[in-house]
């Protein structure tokens, strides 16, 4: 599913936004809709829980914060200049873990309609989200 | 004004089993109400059931939540439920997050959010969870006046979008007084759950209610898997219609005890078969019930002692087969042994039961089991509940049959240990004797509410055919209903044995 996300962030950054990662796309869409379900400081908690999970896979995350609005800063940051492969890779494990985290508290079925709200266009399969994330 | 000039109050169904009847028929349409009660009691569950009853995509439901459960532990949690449609998430239903408004910004603020969410959905559902929250900081910040105002101003706004609103809040009783909040409420949906030895007791109360007639009172609820389920003290009976009484005999499976009855048992009665262990209150209990089975009347078995087969089983052993119409549906045999039982939940089962077959009789054997079933707390009101319950199912035409256990006492002749002689038409008490170095087994007709009866104290026996009463009455002994009789010598006759007694009729 996160891989599914950033595909589709990335196809539609290419135009609109080409300084911006695709994980960055990605978490500032979930942000909206789960401020408004969990408000802004559960939101918080779960990005930043999600990053810290993220930055032991991915040391190149440990410059990312998580703003006082739940904001990602610091992503793009790491970009292209560094290591463009590795940058992409912390922005997928990111994305990966905050999916992760709403599986585990919310299931599957809850995920995937908020998920499919914000991305109505992109097909998900319920039976293989959970194993997606973690592959 | 005539009624049809009147404004006719549309019912929400609540989603939950029984609380549309306590409500007097739902929940009034565009109503502002409260959901109060301690934690832990149910609110958020109820508020979601009425959220998930009521919620469609064109009037969605709005919940927002403050500063209680986090929502997404409150998703987590309440998606357990049955209940619980993912399929409307995000559309019908839609969860709205106010907490850092009240934590950061002042009541109209918050008032701003809820009617810019409320506009823009136009939401026949709208729940703020928890409303106390919301309360705390205004008072903290500003006057009782101004929430007031407040309260007044959210009211007037949810009634003008046509929305019906639940405030969910702890509170405790004593702050109904001087509340404004209660006082701008149209309904008071109060939760309450104590615990007794080992039980948990959960009761409900609307205490108030505008616009229409809620059944008064506390009534049980539980939380399943399914939510909660609320059992009315009228047991959905209020406004049912009572049967009109019967001059119909049904016979009790015993020929000779039907003549002792006068011709069997008023249809409609309640009868309560006394006796200590052993004497066969539980064979006379069957015997009337497949004598129904036989004259095609459905009966419901309740046991709470043993196990359906088991009772099945026992009544195989006297001839009776209660297997057959077990699978042909024309019999139930109820076990009702979980822990913390209700009167309530009880009486649900059992009419749920009497509706499902049509049945015309009801065993409840024993009395004694029933209570002891139940949660302690309601041991208290059994005879109360007891009386609820026979009242009701007598009133649709069904008879009953209820068996107690009675300690044998050789100094009286008691008819039952719960002083419920009174709930009953008809009572029939067994007892043991002492008769010439035999214990023996006696019946006598105490009471019949429906007319004349026999006096006649019978000898019977318990035998492969059921319950078997012997040839005419006793009338050598005096003294028998102490148990201990004494033989009577009349003149130019001899003391003898009493004899074995003969059977003459089969059960």
């Amino acid at each position: 599913m996160a891989r599914r996300l950033l595909a589709c962030e990335a196809a539609a950054g290419r135009n609109s936004e080409p300084t911006r990662s695709a994980a960055f796309r990605v978490c500032e869409k979930l942000r909206q809709p789960l401020c408004s379900l969990a408000g802004v400081a559960g939101f918080r908690s779960l990005l930043s829980r999600a990053l810290a999970l993220a930055r032991a896979e991915a040391p190149s995350l440990s410059a990312v914060q998580v703003g006082a609005d739940g904001s990602l800063q610091g992503l793009d940051a790491l970009g292209p200049q560094k290591d463009k492969d590795m940058s992409k890779e912390g922005g997928a494990i990111l994305i990966a873990q905050l999916l992760g985290l709403l599986l585990l508290f919310i299931g599957v079925g809850v995920t995937l309609r908020l998920v499919q709200d914000v991305w109505p266009e992109v097909a998900f399969d319920d039976r293989d989200s959970g194993k997606e994330i973690n592959a | 004004m005539s009624t049809q000039d009147r404004v006719t109050i549309n019912k929400l169904p609540t989603g939950v089993p029984g609380l549309d009847e306590i409500l007097g028929g739902g929940l009034p349409e565009f109503s502002f109400n409260i959901i109060a009660g301690a934690p832990g009691s149910g609110k958020t569950t109820l508020a979601h059931q009425i959220v998930f009853a009521n919620a469609t995509p064109e009037r969605p439901a709005l919940y927002f939540t403050i500063l209680g459960e986090p929502a997404i532990k409150m998703l987590r949690y309440q998606q357990q439920y049955t209940f619980f449609d993912q399929a409307k998430l995000n559309h019908a239903v839609r969860f709205i997050n106010l907490s850092q408004i009240v934590l950061e910004k002042d009541l109209n603020a918050v008032l701003e959010e809820i009617a810019k969410e409320v506009e823009k959905a136009s939401p026949g559902v709208v729940v703020v969870d928890s409303f106390r929250t919301v309360v705390r900081k205004a008072l903290s910040g500003s006057n009782e006046l101004e929430l007031q105002s407040f309260i007044q101003r959210l009211a007037l706004l949810l009634t003008s979008w046509q929305a019906t609103t639940f405030l969910v809040g702890e509170y405790v009783e004593g702050e109904i007084r001087d509340n404004p909040v209660f006082t701008v409420a149209d309904g008071l949906l109060w939760l309450y759950q104590s615990s007794d030895r080992n039980s948990i007791l959960r009761k409900l109360q609307i205490v108030k209610l505008r616009g229409q007639a809620s059944v008064p009172g506390l009534h049980t609820f539980r939380i399943t898997h399914a939510g909660l389920q609320a059992f009315s003290r009228t047991l959905g009976l209020a406004g049912q219609q009572r049967k009109i009484p019967s001059t119909r005999r049904l016979s009790i499976g015993v020929p000779e005890l039907d003549t002792m009855l006068g011709g069997g048992i008023p249809e409609g009665d309640s009868v309560l078969v006394a006796g200590a262990s052993g004497t066969g209150k539980s064979v006379l209990a069957t015997q009337f019930i497949a004598e129904g089975i036989r004259q095609g009347e459905p009966g419901i078995v309740v046991v709470f002692e043993e196990r359906p087969q088991e009772y099945a089983g026992r009544a195989g052993s006297f001839g009776l087969d209660l297997e057959t119409p077990q699978r042909e549906k024309k019999l139930e045999i109820l076990y009702l042994r979980p822990l913390d039982l209700s009167v309530d939940e009880t009486m649900r089962e059992i009419l749920d039961a009497v509706v499902r077959i049509g049945a015309k009789r009801l065993v409840i054997d024993s009395l004694a089991g029933f209570e002891m079933a139940l949660a302690p707390s309601f041991r208290m009101e059994f005879r109360e509940s007891l009386y609820r319950m026979i009242t009701a199912l007598t009133g649709i035409g069904v008879t009953i049959l209820s068996t107690v256990e009675m300690a044998e006492s050789f100094t009286e002749f008691p008819f039952s240990t719960y002083s419920i002689s009174f709930l009953t038409d008809d009572i029939i008490r067994l007892r043991y004797v002492s008769i010439d170095g035999q214990l023996r087994k006696i019946l006598v007709v105490i009471k019949m509410r429906g007319g004349k009866h026999s006096n006649d104290i019978r000898e019977y026996e318990i035998t492969s055919a059921g319950l078997v009463i012997s040839d005419g009455r006793l009338t050598d002994y005096q003294g028998l209903i102490t148990g201990i009789p004494v033989r009577l010598h009349r003149s130019g006759e001899k003391e003898k044995p009493a004899g074995e007694p003969k059977p003459t009729s089969k059960g």
